[in-house]
């Protein structure tokens, strides 16, 4: 539905994107995941005609975004950063005005409109002035305006800025039933909300596509699954060297004291090679040592984890990330 | 094609309707009214204006036994007010025109005209008849004025003489309308479109001062693009094509480079 091949973005001397390619089938939510600047916005802008690319090719619907700029423009719904929104006129207006310009025949205008405003729950704002309602709303009115005349494609620049945790939910829900009769790419910095509505993540810093993939695979497969946290008494060292013998242990590392432990007490990370999970092993290993065992407790890896590798190792060594995700990679 | 205009029809509308429920407007409005009422005043009733005069020749004709100049008062009269309507002009609607686009770009609503499926034109097209149509209903009144004093002149006035005088003015207004566009397409800011585009209007009025300086043909040539002349050849009541093309011509190249700056603009974007 979506496909991205080698995309770039020069402005001037800086380069905002370089060989981008992703692509979204039909019916699917990606997540565009990257930090401030690593060129989200840039690339939203080209898919949704805004902006012309420096070179590489984006298609929607398998029309060029470039070379067939009004067939797609008729095919996306595009919510920009800041939502575009007249602030003069009222919820209901506004959306009628956005569905005339999108070109949905009249007949259908009323219906479309009272749809989008039903899907965003904005039922009891309709005719309240846009300039009137709070931010949480004015993004909702943004997503209505990207969705009112039910396009097939639909681009959204980070939806949920400026929510409050309750709205936050909503909007995830809504981009949830969306999908499968739409196709999404939604872009965000926000790491649970890619684990949360994506079914796939492609993650963007400074301007390159460092990993594409599902986000359950990109946990599994990038920081090595699950392990525990330990808090312990007694010889550190000792501890450590025991641990590392267990089956299933992959490793173990000091972890550096910030939250001011006891004296002789020590925080050790242990981290589990993926499905095996030796929990019961641990226990019984440091108790028959006579070790104190103060707390123990289990750590998932997260999107953050891998998000951090792939963007802080980004700056050392690019390749080296590279390869190790292309296994896993679907593109 | 039908898409087209219900497009245009759409922004229209949009834009028209942000006239009324806008302070600016109105700001704009109440002094273009009070201060066209008082020209209107004066011109026909102030101490210099056009009955005072004409009373005083015939005053002096009668002492002196000679017959007083004949003077075509309702012609005199319309042909004074919209020239003073002209001057008034070039302060007004600078200040209609600033917001058209840069307003836009600061909401950022710019972003969603252009990537809906509308042309960058019809965006412009929609625009600027929507400014013009609030320029026209904020005439209105103005033109009851003159209905009310051209009425009970005696000989009636020939009808076709007022009313190239307010084609004029209307054409007139859109050329500067559609240039002042243009300019607010170009930047964020609405007080620097307003200032560039009195900076262009004053320009463009005062242009064949210059061409006088100017010797030969080329001198000529320029003095053609002054919007004064052609204007003042209108409300004389002198059909004049060459000046309707020209007003015409200012029109479409500032929809033309309105529509080329919006997409030049997408190409620079940071």
């Amino acid at each position: 539905m979506i496909e991205v091949e080698h995309l770039s973005k020069i402005y001037g001397s800086t380069t905002a994107i370089t060989d981008v390619t992703f692509s979204v089938e039909p019916g699917e939510i990606l997540g565009f995941l990257g930090p401030n600047g690593a060129g989200k916005t840039t690339t939203m802008r080209i898919l949704a005609g805004y902006l012309p690319a420096s070179s590489g090719t984006a298609k929607i619907a398998g029309y060029d975004v470039h070379d067939h700029s009004l067939l797609v423009r008729q095919r996306i719904g595009y919510l920009p950063e800041t939502p575009p929104l007249y602030p003069e006129m009222t919820v209901e207006g506004f959306l009628h005005f956005v569905a005339r310009i999108k070109g949905v025949s009249s007949g259908d205008r009323s219906t479309k409109v009272t749809a989008a405003i039903n899907r965003c729950n904005l039922e009891d704002k309709r005719r309240v002035i846009i300039r009137k309602l709070s931010k949480g709303y004015r993004q909702r009115v943004g997503i209505a305006q990207a969705i009112v005349h039910d396009p097939p494609a639909i681009i959204l620049d980070e939806p949920t800025v400026g929510l409050d945790p309750r709205q936050i939910i909503e909007v995830r829900n809504l981009i949830k039933s969306l999908a499968g009769t739409h196709t999404i790419i939604l872009s965000t910095h926000i790491l649970p909300e890619v684990s949360m509505t994506c079914s796939r993540v492609a993650i963007i810093n400074r301007g390159q596509i460092v990993a594409t993939n599902t986000p359950e695979n990109l946990m599994t497969q990038l920081t090595g699954g699950a392990g525990y946290e330990l808090e312990i008494g007694g010889e550190t060292a000792l501890a450590k060297q025991m641990l590392q013998n267990i089956s299933g242990v992959s490793s173990v590392e000091l972890m550096p004291n910030h939250q001011q432990l006891l004296e002789n007490h020590t925080c050790l990370r242990v981290i589990l090679q993926p499905g095996i999970d030796p929990g019961k092993e641990i226990t019984a290993a440091l108790i028959r040592a006579e070790f104190d065992l103060y707390e123990m407790r289990r750590i998932n890896a997260t999107l953050e984890d891998v998000f951090l590798e792939l963007t802080t190792a980004e700056k050392n060594s690019p390749t080296e990330i590279t390869s190790e995700i292309a296994e896993g990679e679907i593109v | 094609m039908g898409i087209v205009i219900a497009n245009i029809i759409a922004i229209y509308r949009r834009e028209l309707q942000s006239y009324f429920v806008s302070p600016l407007a109105y700001g704009i409005a109440s002094t273009f009214w009070f201060l066209s009422g008082l020209f209107f005043v004066m011109i026909l009733l102030g101490p210099e204006g056009i009955l005072v005069t004409v009373s005083s020749y015939d005053l002096q004709g009668q002492q002196l036994g000679v017959p007083a100049p004949a003077i075509d008062v309702p012609y005199e009269f319309v042909r004074a007010f919209l020239d003073r309507m002209g001057w008034l002009m070039l302060f007004i609607l600078p200040i209609l025109s600033m917001g058209l686009y840069a307003e836009e770009r600061k909401r950022g609503t710019l972003e969603l005209l252009a990537t809906s499926p509308i042309a960058n034109w019809a965006v412009a097209v929609g625009k600027l008849l929507g400014v013009l149509t609030f320029f026209l209903t904020m005439f209105l009144p103005l033109i009851a004025l003159e209905a009310i004093a051209i009425s009970s002149s005696n000989p009636p006035i020939s009808p076709i003489i007022p009313l190239l005088g307010h084609l004029g003015l209307l054409l007139l207004a859109a050329a500067i309308l559609s240039l002042g566009m243009f300019i607010s397409s170009l930047t964020d800011s609405t007080i620097l479109a307003a200032v560039l585009t009195f900076a262009l209007v004053i320009l463009l009025l005062f242009i064949d001062l210059i061409a006088k300086v100017i010797p030969g043909s080329i001198g000529e040539a320029i003095s053609h693009l002054s919007l004064l002349k052609h204007y003042n050849t209108l409300i004389q009541g002198i059909f004049d094509t060459s000046g309707l093309i020209l007003f015409a011509s200012y029109i479409i190249l500032g929809i033309f480079l309105t529509a080329q700056s919006i997409d030049a603009l997408r190409f620079q974007r940071q």
